[in-house]
């Protein structure tokens, strides 16, 4: 009997042990469980959006999300004015292509094959947007530069939208900066992107430029100083948000500004949320919300939050709007109605 | 029966309690013990680390930090060290020197160009800085940079390929912001390969983003896109490191052992984990503001040939000048 007793103290004591080992770990630092989002639900917004987590594309309408294509690399979704069809990247571990989806996630066409035997002479697509009429997809696309083998730099490009293969280039990258980025093509024609430029004291600037046609030299929206990327437009077009990092390195603020076509300039801008590592924002189809990504703690994945898109929104009406899915920040989601 | 029961109860009332004082004490003592084995085991790595700082191949504990107010230098190295090198016989791909002053809360890095031409400590002659610890280890390294750059050392930390990642993992991946697109189609795939000379494209696009190990040490390995080289490369691992502070902020102490298990083998430096500890605690009171970076591109140093290999000269009489103001002893 006095066996049995020592033994079932020692069992205990061994899995008090154990448990305080545990314990121990359960105090851990949590830096962001991520999940899946078709297991889990948000608040609803208005409209339906697209958006990429870890190689899947996902729908998220009225507070629930629905995987609409395999684990295959999907990234950078984008989406027709009326939402029927989606245009998205694949990227594979050397280059990345261009496909056409149904908006319940079926491809319809692949519209560049970029890959090559050659590690080097494969190539990026990256940034998609379709112009107004579906008729072509805007995209940044490396070209190589056969002299110089290391030189990378990302050029905008409209790509026909019916798989012909009728590609015009749109911009001319500066050398070795990395080149340009996040096209928007507007109703009449032109175009707003980022442009990346070094200066003669070696910093890097990104600034938002609008150019009214292929080859032109364009027009800078915005001062070098400011370092602002990823532009959004309004669905009316008026209205410009974009990330500025200003002179941090560690932070970013959401602006917006009213954009002028006809003069080429920006009114003043207004700072949405401010220090909060924002990313990619995109216009809800109503323009009255903007939705972007950051993280919601420190140091975590990025999340999808919205703001009200008015210039007299107070800095805390950001709200999260998903906890723990671990967005690529890298493009906004879709947003369509 | 009744007998039965009434001897049974006298019986009962004879023994001693079930658990008389003396005996719930050790059982208490036990479970207190069985506690204390489970934490011990949890703090295991961590107590490993701290009482016995990890030094490299002839490496010493250099100069203990004299207090906690007391200013103190750094010198940060990080190497490739996959299989195309021998065994702690690697170059040093990053050299960055941080002060770090308590009393102003400045902290300063400076990135020491890899191919700096300069006289390597217990070498006949000038080579590139980074060959110092290939060919000495992290004494010669430590000691060449003393020589050339005439800053007192106190304490070193060096980093492998692998250990950023496993560092960078543990901690949860990095947030930062990407300046510009960094694009490489000669990125070096020689991590986990028997074939160490083969490449592989990266791409990473700008913004804000979340970096696991692998894509942030993409981020300050790669060098072949960008206008600035060599230079780009420095001021990215200067922000990674800015980043690592951040995100080390929001570390607690039950981390440790997962931290320094990533570490082992993988870092080493001659600051114990308890110090290392206590040098974040430190770095938490830092306004990014207080970060000085400095970057030896030119008019500081410039580019040319020497040995028969593209190399970067010093301009010692503007470097130096710079160093005593920014490092001063």
């Amino acid at each position: 009997m006095k066996a049995v007793t020592y033994a079932v103290l020692f069992v205990a004591m061994a899995g008090f042990g154990f448990g305080v080992y545990h314990a121990a770990g359960a105090l851990k630092t949590d830096s962001g469980r991520i999940v899946r989002p078709s297991s889990t639900t948000a608040p609803a917004l208005p409209g339906t959006m697209y958006f990429a987590q870890q190689g899947v594309l996902y729908r998220f309408r009225d507070g629930s999300f629905t995987q609409i294509t395999d684990d295959a690399g999907w990234t950078q979704v984008s989406a027709s004015q009326d939402g029927s069809e989606l245009v998205a990247v694949i990227r594979h571990l050397n280059y990345s292509d261009v496909y056409v989806l149904t908006s319940s996630g079926r491809v319809l066409s692949q519209l560049t094959h970029h890959e090559s035997a050659q590690v080097e002479s494969s190539h990026w697509s990256f940034y998609l947007r379709f112009n107004a009429d579906r008729s072509r997809v805007f995209y940044s696309y490396d070209e190589h530069d056969s002299f110089e083998s290391y030189r990378v730099d990302l050029a905008i490009y409209a790509l026909a939208g019916d798989g012909s293969g009728s590609v015009v280039r749109w911009t001319v990258p500066n050398d070795y900066t990395g080149g340009d980025t996040d096209p928007l093509p507007l109703r009449n024609g032109g175009l707003i992107y980022t442009e990346y430029s070094i200066d003669d004291k070696a910093q890097v600037h990104s600034q938002v430029w609008f150019v009214s046609r292929p080859g032109q030299v364009g027009t800078a929206l915005t001062a070098a100083d400011e370092n602002c990327f990823q532009p959004a437009l309004s669905p009316n077009e008026k209205t410009l948000a974009m990330i500025c990092r200003h002179a941090e390195l560690q932070s970013t603020d959401l602006v917006i500004a009213q954009l002028d076509q006809i003069g080429q300039t920006i009114g003043p801008e207004t700072v949405l949320v401010h220090g909060q590592l924002s990313a990619s924002p995109v216009f809800s189809p109503d323009g009255q919300t903007i939705a972007f990504l950051a993280p919601v703690r420190p140091g975590e994945a990025f999340q999808l939050w919205t703001v009200p898109a008015a210039a007299s929104a107070s800095p805390s009406a950001a709200r999260p709007i998903t906890e723990n899915l671990g967005l690529d920040s890298s493009a906004p989601p879709a947003w369509v109605k | 029966m009744g007998d039965f029961a009434s001897g049974s109860i006298g019986k009962t009332v004879r023994r001693r309690p079930a658990l008389s004082l003396p005996r719930t004490s050790r059982i208490i003592a036990g479970f207190v013990i069985a506690g204390l084995i489970g934490l011990t085991a949890y703090f295991l790595p961590v107590v490993e680390s701290s009482t016995t700082p990890v030094v490299s191949s002839g490496g010493n504990i250099l100069n203990p930090i004299a207090g906690p107010t007391e200013p103190f230098t750094v010198l940060l190295l990080g190497s490739d060290d996959d299989s195309k090198f021998a065994a702690d016989q690697y170059n040093t791909q990053s050299m960055i020197l941080v002060r770090v002053d308590p009393a102003s809360k400045q902290v300063t890095m400076l990135s020491i160009p890899r191919d700096l031409w300069v006289p390597i400590s217990g070498q006949q002659g000038a080579g590139k800085i980074d060959t110092a610890y290939q060919t000495g280890g992290v004494d010669a390294a430590v000691a060449t940079v003393q020589q050339n750059f005439k800053v007192h050392v106190d304490d070193y930390v060096w980093i492998g390929l692998k250990g950023l990642i496993k560092v960078i993992d543990t901690m949860g991946g990095v947030n930062l912001v990407v300046t510009n697109p960094v694009l490489d189609d000669f990125y070096p795939a020689d991590i986990n390969t028997s074939s160490p000379y083969g490449y592989y494209r990266v791409a990473l696009l700008p913004g804000p983003v979340h970096l696991d190990g692998a894509r942030a040490l993409q981020y300050v390995r790669s060098r072949h896109g960008d206008l600035r080289g060599d230079f780009a490369r420095s001021e990215r691992q200067q922000e990674l490191l800015l980043a690592m502070k951040a995100q080390a902020k929001h570390l607690n102490v039950a981390s440790l052992p997962d931290l320094a298990s990533a570490m082992n083998g993988e870092v080493k430096t001659s600051i114990s984990l308890q110090r290392m500890r206590e040098l974040f605690a430190v770095l938490e009171q830092y306004d990014p503001s207080g970060v000085h970076r400095v970057i030896l591109d030119a008019p500081y140093t410039s580019e040319g040939w020497a040995g028969g290999q593209s190399v970067v000269f010093p301009n010692w009489s503007r470097i130096l000048p710079l160093v005593h103001q920014s490092f001063p002893q």
